[in-house]
């Protein structure tokens, strides 16, 4: 690994601190304030791709593993790890890898902007949304013995807010592809 | 950033990180195949007073793992709709035992512990070839030091979407702020490589 991608992986981890401290922004069109940091695998897997975009959220988790407060609300510590919603915090580390590897596969620097976001986004839903959930709804259901169905159910209140937040970090990937491209050199 | 370690000296501050991880990984997998709320509820009992007793104020202690917590009430409830008292029980139970066991381990950890205990842990790793301890320990101080900064650098960015009048909308705030924070790490990393910190 060269030590500019040790540092692109360490300044992701800091934007998704980051994405975690910064009040949650409210969208003119719906009343519910979005909270940024589960964009952060949609962000990271388009932006800096599979591999360099996987170790930044494994980087993020282990400060969490260590006790710093680097989750959305100052949340952090081995008690996250050990909760009932574990599963989503490793979800978030296969599902940036799993969007990196879609993004990387689709999006190529010299396609017109519209397919370029079209294949953000379908990597964002897949490996953002699909992987996230499907790792974070398998540890729910395995830990409370409650049926996968039921944890599905429940979990489809938040499908419609991160479909929004896939659009956004689209767009978003889209702009930094255009302003400064980093997909294309894989780690 | 604040660790959420907290200075004292009770008998979990002297353990060392080993032994706790240890405690923590086989009361996870213990607890996971005891199923009666009466045997559950001594063990959780405990837990949480080794938590409470660790000298943090009542209220941060509480906020520490008020949203678990919250999670786990939300679970448990759906549990006693579906599969009954006792099973509700057990579940909340089981699963707040170990979240007070490692939100103890936490506050009783400074991070330099965790990070010799992970350099340890990296150490066949290394041998294969795979990650070196010292580029994770370097990763982390640049975590630590660029949150600031970006957030110094987000507050720029709103202060001249104020100055045009613009709506401050997620895209137009983010976009400009990870093309400008990636775009520094060509001088971070030829800094770093100059002073070889990682001796290439």
């Amino acid at each position: 690994m060269t030590t500019r991608d040790l540092v692109l992986i360490a300044l992701f981890a800091a934007i998704i601190v980051f994405l975690g401290i910064v009040p949650p922004i409210t969208l003119g069109f719906i009343p519910v304030p979005i909270t940024a940091q589960s964009m952060g695998v949609m962000l990271a897997g388009c932006i800096i791709g599979a591999k360099r975009g996987s170790l930044a959220y494994l980087l993020v988790v282990l400060m969490v593993a260590i006790g710093l407060p680097v989750l959305s609300g100052g949340r952090g510590g081995l008690a996250i790890l050990a909760g009932p919603t574990a599963g989503f915090i490793i979800g978030w580390v296969v599902g940036t890898f799993v969007t990196g590897l879609i993004a990387e596969k689709l999006v190529r620097e010299s396609q017109t902007g519209g397919r370029q976001i079209a294949g953000f986004f379908l990597a964002s839903v897949i490996g953002g949304i699909g992987v996230v959930y499907l790792l974070g709804i398998a540890w729910l259901a395995f830990v409370t013995g409650l049926g996968i169905e039921k944890a599905v159910m429940g979990s489809l209140v938040f499908i419609p807010g991160d479909i929004l937040k896939a659009a956004i970090a689209s767009l978003a990937a889209r702009a930094v592809i255009v302003g400064y491209p980093l997909l294309p050199q894989r780690a | 950033m604040k660790s959420l370690y907290v200075e004292g000296g009770t008998p979990l501050h002297r353990i060392t990180v080993r032994t706790k991880l240890v405690m923590l990984l086989a009361a996870s997998v213990v607890l996971f195949f005891v199923t009666s709320p009466l045997v559950l509820l001594p063990i959780f009992l405990l837990c949480a007073a080794t938590y409470f007793t660790l000298g943090l104020p009542l209220r941060e202690a509480f906020g520490r793992v008020g949203w678990v917590l919250f999670a786990i009430l939300i679970l448990a409830l759906a549990t006693l709709y579906f599969d009954g008292a006792r099973q509700a029980a057990a579940m909340a139970l089981r699963i707040g035992a170990v979240v007070f066991l490692a939100a103890a381990i936490t506050a009783t950890t400074a991070v330099s512990a965790f990070m010799d205990e992970i350099t340890i842990l990296l150490q066949p790793l290394e041998r294969v070839g795979l990650v070196r301890a010292a580029d994770v320990g370097l990763a982390l101080a640049l975590v630590i030091r660029f949150v600031p900064e970006i957030l110094e650098r987000y507050g720029h960015i709103r202060e001249a979407h104020r100055a045009r009048g613009l709506p401050m909308r997620p895209l137009t705030l983010f976009a400009p702020l990870i093309i400008l924070t990636l775009k520094d790490a060509d001088t971070i990393a030829m800094a770093i490589d100059a002073r070889g910190f990682r001796r290439q």
